[in-house]
Formats: C-alpha cells, sequence, structure tokens
C-alpha cells in the first residue's frame, strides 16, 4: 500500500457499460491467450483421416479457451462484478528483477555472488526492509545455500566468478 | 490375505531401515519448517523442496518426498491453529477450531491431537491402501483409454465443484492448462507445438517450474501487496502444557475414528477429496455432537475430526495414482513428476513404502516451540530468502537459467490470476492431466475408428461421463451453488 501513488481515479479507463471489469478484462486476456496460442499451432497437421494431427488438440482446446474466455468476458458486461484490481509495481518489479538477475548472473558468476545480489534485489521489493539486518541474513543465506546446495546434496553448480576460479 | 499381511510387513521392513526412516525424518522436519513460513502452501513447499532430493537413491527421494509432504500438511495445520491462517484449503476447516482453542491457551492439545489424529488416520489408510491395492488394479486391467479419458474428465470437473468461486472460471484455468500441457513436442509425430523456436520449450514446460511460478513467486508478490508486515494475529503467549487431558483424548478419539472413515473413502475419488473430506468431517461432527454450540468455540473434536480426515484422504488419494497412474490431485501431480524425474513409474510397487511416511508426523510434536518462533521471523527477511531459495532450487532441476526466467514469467502469470480471482490449483491439475488426456483420446478415437460415440458406447466410460455430467449441472444449480458457497463462508 505504501508505493503506487493513488491518485489516479479507478475506473476511468473503461466504458461506463462495463459493470464487471475484473471479469472483463480477466475473460480479454484469456480470449488473447486463446488467438495467441492458434496463432503459435496455425502450421501443425490438423485432422488426418479419423487420426488426430499434432495440431489438432491444441487448436481443440484453443477455440473452448476462446468460448470461455468470451463468456467471462460477456459476464462482466452484463452483471455487476468486483472493480478492476488495484496492482502495485514495487513488489513485481523487483521480485522480477531478482529473478532475471540470478538466472543471467549464475552461469558466469556462480551462486555467491548470484544469489546475494538476487537477494539484496528483491530486498528492495518493500520500503520496510532495513539494511544493517538484510545484509546479514543475506550473507548467512548465501554461505547456507552454497553448502548446501553444491556439498550436501551433491547439485552441480558454480560457486564462484568463472574468471576467479580459472 | 496373507499376501496383504507380506506386503505391509514387507513395507514396514523398508520403512524402518534406518537410512529411510532418517530421511523421512529430515523430510518432515524441513517440510514442517518451510510449511509453517506464512503464504507458502503445500504444492509451494513440495515444489520447493523437489531438488533437495535429487542427489539421493529413488526410494529414499520418494521417502524423502512423502515425508517433505506431511511436514508440509502438518506446517498447514500449525499455522491455522496459532495464526489464523491456513496453510492450504485441506486445513481450512482447522481454524475455526483450533484458533480457538489457541486463544484460550489450549494451542498445545490443539496441535497435539491435531498430529495425534494425522497418525491414526494415516496408518488406518495405508493398511486400506494395501487392502484396495490388488483388486483396484484389477479393476485398472479392464480401463481402455475412453475409460481414462472420461476418467479424467471426472477428475477435471471434480476440481472445478471444488474451486472457490466462478464455475466458469474455474473451467477455463483448466483449460488454460491442458493448452499449456501441450506446449513442446507432439507425443507421436514429435512435431514441435506452440514452443516459439526456444528450444527450451522444445520438451514441453516442466511442471515444477510452473508450480514454482504460480503458487511460490506469485504468492510471494501478493503478500508484498499489503505491505511486507503481515498483519499476523500471533499467539504471544506462551505455549504450556503439551498434551492433551484425559477428557481431550476421550473426547476426540471418536471424532478421529469418524473422520478417518470420511476421509478414507472420499479421498479416494479423484480431483481434491482431501478438502472435501476435512470439511465433511467437520460438518458430520458438528451434526451429530450432542452440543453443537460448542463448535467454533474451540471443540476439541472440531480439530480432531477434519485433521484425521484430511490426513486419511491425502493417504488413499494415492490409490488413484497408483493403480491408474492418475494424480488426483496438485500436489500428487508433483509427485509423480518427481517420480518420473527419478525414474519411478507410479504403480503398485510404490505403495508399500508408505507405511514409514506417517512416522514423520511424530517428530513433529517435541518441536512446536521452534515452530513458533519460526513463525515470528519477520515478512520482510523471509521473503527474499524465499525468492533466492526457489531460483536455486529452480535452477538445479535442468541446470538451466531459462528455467528461471520462465518461472519468474509464471509467477507474473499467477499474479495477474489471482488478481483477477481466478483459481491457480484447476490450472495445474489441468497442466499435469493434459498430457495424459490428449494421448488417451487420441488412441481412443483411432481405436474407434474416429467415431466420438465411444465415450458414450462403453458402459464404464459412459457412467464416468454421466457422473461428470451430473456433478457439473449440480455445480451450476442455484441451490448448491448457494450451499457450496457457505461451506466456504464457514470456512
Amino acid at each position: 500500500m505504501s508505493d503506487t501513488p493513488t491518485a489516479r481515479p479507478r475506473q476511468s479507463i473503461l466504458p461506463g457499460w462495463v459493470r464487471g471489469p475484473q471479469d472483463f478484462i480477466g475473460g480479454l486476456v484469456l480470449v488473447a491467450i486463446a488467438l495467441l496460442a492458434l496463432w503459435a499451432s496455425r502450421d501443425l497437421q490438423g485432422m488426418h483421416g479419423f487420426t488426430f494431427g499434432p495440431g489438432t488438440a491444441p487448436r481443440m482446446f484453443a477455440v473452448l479457451l476462446l468460448g470461455l474466455g468470451a463468456a467471462i468476458t460477456i459476464t462482466g458486461i452484463v452483471s455487476d462484478g468486483a472493480r478492476f484490481p488495484h496492482y502495485s509495481w514495487r513488489g513485481p518489479l523487483f521480485v522480477m528483477l531478482a529473478i532475471v538477475f540470478f538466472a543471467l548472473a549464475i552461469r558466469p558468476l556462480g551462486l555467491v555472488v548470484a544469489g546475494f545480489a538476487s537477494f539484496l534485489i528483491s530486498a528492495l521489493g518493500t520500503p520496510e526492509t532495513r539494511w544493517a539486518e538484510t545484509i546479514i541474513v543475506g550473507v548467512c543465506l548465501t554461505i547456507g545455500c552454497a553448502l548446501l546446495f553444491p556439498y550436501v546434496l551433491g547439485l552441480p553448480m558454480p560457486l564462484f566468478p568463472s574468471f576467479m576460479v580459472r | 490375505m496373507a499376501d496383504l499381511f507380506h506386503n505391509l510387513i514387507l513395507g514396514f521392513g523398508v520403512a524402518l531401515s534406518l537410512t529411510n526412516l532418517m530421511l523421512c525424518l529430515i523430510g518432515a522436519l524441513v517440510g514442517t519448517l518451510v510449511g509453517v513460513l506464512p503464504g507458502i502452501g503445500t504444492i509451494a513447499t513440495v515444489a520447493m523442496l523437489l531438488p533437495i532430493t535429487f542427489g539421493l537413491p529413488p526410494v529414499g527421494a520418494l521417502i524423502m518426498l512423502a515425508g517433505i509432504y506431511y511436514g508440509a500438511q502438518y506446517g498447514g495445520s500449525t499455522t491455522s491453529i496459532l495464526v489464523n491462517i491456513p496453510g492450504e484449503a485441506t486445513s481450512v476447516v482447522t481454524t475455526l477450531d483450533g484458533f480457538q482453542m489457541a486463544k484460550q491457551g489450549r494451542a498445545g492439545p490443539a496441535l497435539a491431537i491435531a498430529a495425534i489424529g494425522s497418525f491414526i488416520a494415516g496408518c488406518a489408510a495405508t493398511v486400506l491402501i494395501a487392502v484396495l491395492g490388488a483388486p483396484m488394479t484389477k479393476i485398472a486391467l479392464s480401463f481402455g483409454p475412453a475409460e481414462y479419458f472420461s476418467l479424467m474428465v471426472l477428475g477435471l470437473i471434480f476440481a472445478v465443484v471444488l474451486a472457490k468461486g466462478s464455475v466458469l472460471k474455474a473451467i477455463a484455468m483448466i483449460v488454460f492448462g491442458i493448452l499449456l500441457s501441450m506446449v513442446g513436442a507432439d507425443i507421436e509425430t514429435g512435431a514441435s507445438r506452440m514452443s516459439f523456436n526456444i528450444p527450451e520449450l522444445a520438451d514441453g514446460l516442466e511442471f515444477a517450474t510452473v508450480a514454482m511460478g504460480v503458487f511460490g513467486f506469485a504468492e510471494i508478490i501478493r503478500n508484498l501487496d499489503t505491505g511486507a508486515e503481515m498483519d499476523r494475529d500471533l499467539v504471544q503467549q506462551k505455549i504450556t502444557g503439551l498434551m492433551p487431558t484425559k477428557k481431550d483424548m476421550l473426547d476426540s478419539l471418536p471424532a478421529i475414528f469418524r473422520g478417518t472413515v470420511l476421509g478414507s473413502i472420499l479421498g479416494i475419488l479423484p480431483g481434491g477429496g482431501a478438502v472435501i473430506a476435512s470439511f465433511a468431517a467437520y460438518t458430520f461432527e458438528k451434526r451429530i455432537s450432542r452440543n453443537p454450540e460448542k463448535f467454533g468455540r474451540g471443540a476439541i473434536e472440531g480439530v480432531a475430526a477434519p485433521e484425521s480426515a484430511n490426513n486419511a484422504a491425502a493417504q488413499t488419494s494415492f490409490i488413484p495414482l497408483l493403480t491408474l497412474g492418475i494424480p488426483p490431485n496438485a500436489v500428487m501431480a508433483l509427485m509423480v513428476g518427481a517420480m518420473t524425474i527419478h525414474g519411478i513409474v507410479p504403480g503398485p510397487q510404490v505403495m508399500q513404502k508408505q507405511p514409514d511416511l506417517v512416522w514423520g508426523m511424530i517428530v513433529n510434536l517435541p518441536l512446536v516451540g521452534i515452530w513458533v518462533r519460526l513463525l515470528r521471523v519477520p515478512y520482510r527477511l523471509m521473503f527474499p530468502s524465499i525468492v533466492v531459495f526457489c531460483a536455486i532450487g529452480i535452477y538445479s532441476i535442468n541446470n538451466s537459467p531459462v528455467d528461471v526466467i520462465l518461472a519468474g514469467a509464471f509467477g507474473l502469470v499467477g499474479y495477474w490470476l489471482i488478481k483477477h480471482e481466478f483459481e491457480p490449483a484447476p490450472l495445474l491439475l489441468g497442466m499435469v492431466l493434459g498430457r495424459l488426456m490428449e494421448e488417451n483420446l487420441r488412441r481412443a478415437m483411432l481405436i474407434s475408428r474416429g467415431d466420438w460415440t465411444v465415450f458414450l458406447t462403453r458402459p464404464l466410460s459412459a457412467a464416468l461421463m454421466a457422473a461428470a455430467a451430473a456433478l457439473l449441472v449440480l455445480a451450476v444449480l442455484p441451490t448448491l451453488r448457494r450451499k457450496r458457497d457457505e461451506v466456504f463462508v464457514e470456512g
């Protein structure tokens, strides 16, 4: 609640005849997903006599999802429903940044650097973070993981930056 | 009969070997440890801890996973009782009387009864699995592709009926899940489907990746929304007197027994029997109780019955998985995924490794004090740790950075789903059953030479389809809808 200035009036984007914005948008997104699936499976072979081709089932279920999404959208028009949900940006942004950073850094920089850095990045996700304790916990967690995964569990992964090991 | 005893003795023999017992204990401990963390349900716990079993031999890994599962479930009950936050749907009912007991300073007996009830129910259901295993396997032999397909439809409809909120949205989630399961190579022709030329998608989406994203990351982001300092109505007083009194025991024993019977029966149904089992057991206890007004004000039967019922159901839900190879719920689906990774084909032989698992419950009792302390760890420190731990876990499954990014993307998808009140559990179930459904649908069509009526002309398949249709109609009917909503409101 502490982030995202809430000055912008709610429901201003959608026209007045949308009575359940939550369902309306939710249904539309499902329709979009179904269309994406149809587009992605467009070049797959369909029915071949009475045998299914690789494209038959995906198209079947994509059409089904299209119908369901449309039905949910219509529900959002004909009946009163929940308002458009409130999204915050800070949590999702920093948690995603931490995940992406980890994915990019684990191979070249190793577990110690990648783990500690993404710990700190995700800690930015809330304004309540107190940095002194966060850094202490982060160091402990990194050491714990560096011992747990490669040694105790025997899962192969680089620990330190590759340029240092060489 | 002789076979049965042989199986059981063999099972307990395997179970009681020291290594396996240790693995189970460790699994249960770690499972509870993660399970009591607020906002992490059973599915997320199992998904998160999956990688730590990779280094073990298959049987040990399976035992440890099951230990994690039970531990996580107990962790969920612990938070239900102590802080009024159910770890997952099956322990929602436990909050009703469990938290009231905790408020009256009787958290100790409540936790103890939950564990004792789970233990008794687990043991009883294990025997039931051994008894029913062989006959169920025979039934399984009469299942052709058409029957398999119909049974899975029935299971999915069950999941729809049990999901909260709109039936339409729940069905949409299942179909979305099925579509996700079709990403990757086609089973018969090997053609690459919907993989957008990303090599990591060629083998399909890893189930654990999606589960961790939709349940783990999404839950973290959602919790951050409300401020990291979650409103936790914590029981501050020290927990004294762990053991229940003699009166507590006498009150709860019949409830445990009834809960076990009810749970065992309902657990066999595909599509989330454990959830209905706990609700049904609670309602049943309340109805037959001589003083029903006690319920909701800290009645020990209100903890004992649902806790034993959901555990019995969790055990018997292994039956459809082991005999038919169909996972009845999302947790079981993860277990199948784990088994496949370890190269175990789900089948009757796995059942014999069941008995030991219940022992894991016992170790948890003396440690309640530690779990309570763990609940006091502030969320601002917990969530970055969970993010890093999940990321390492996903990376270690395939040593693939792309999987980590995919899980992150599914975290965003899950966050969106939560915001628009779509239930993620049917999505996961659809994703797991999707591949099996398509395979059996294609086989059935091939055998029937393209005749769609095959699902209605074979008697067993027709019966299953009729049951599914009846359930769906019931779910949409207004009277039952109201009742269903009431049940969830009560929870």
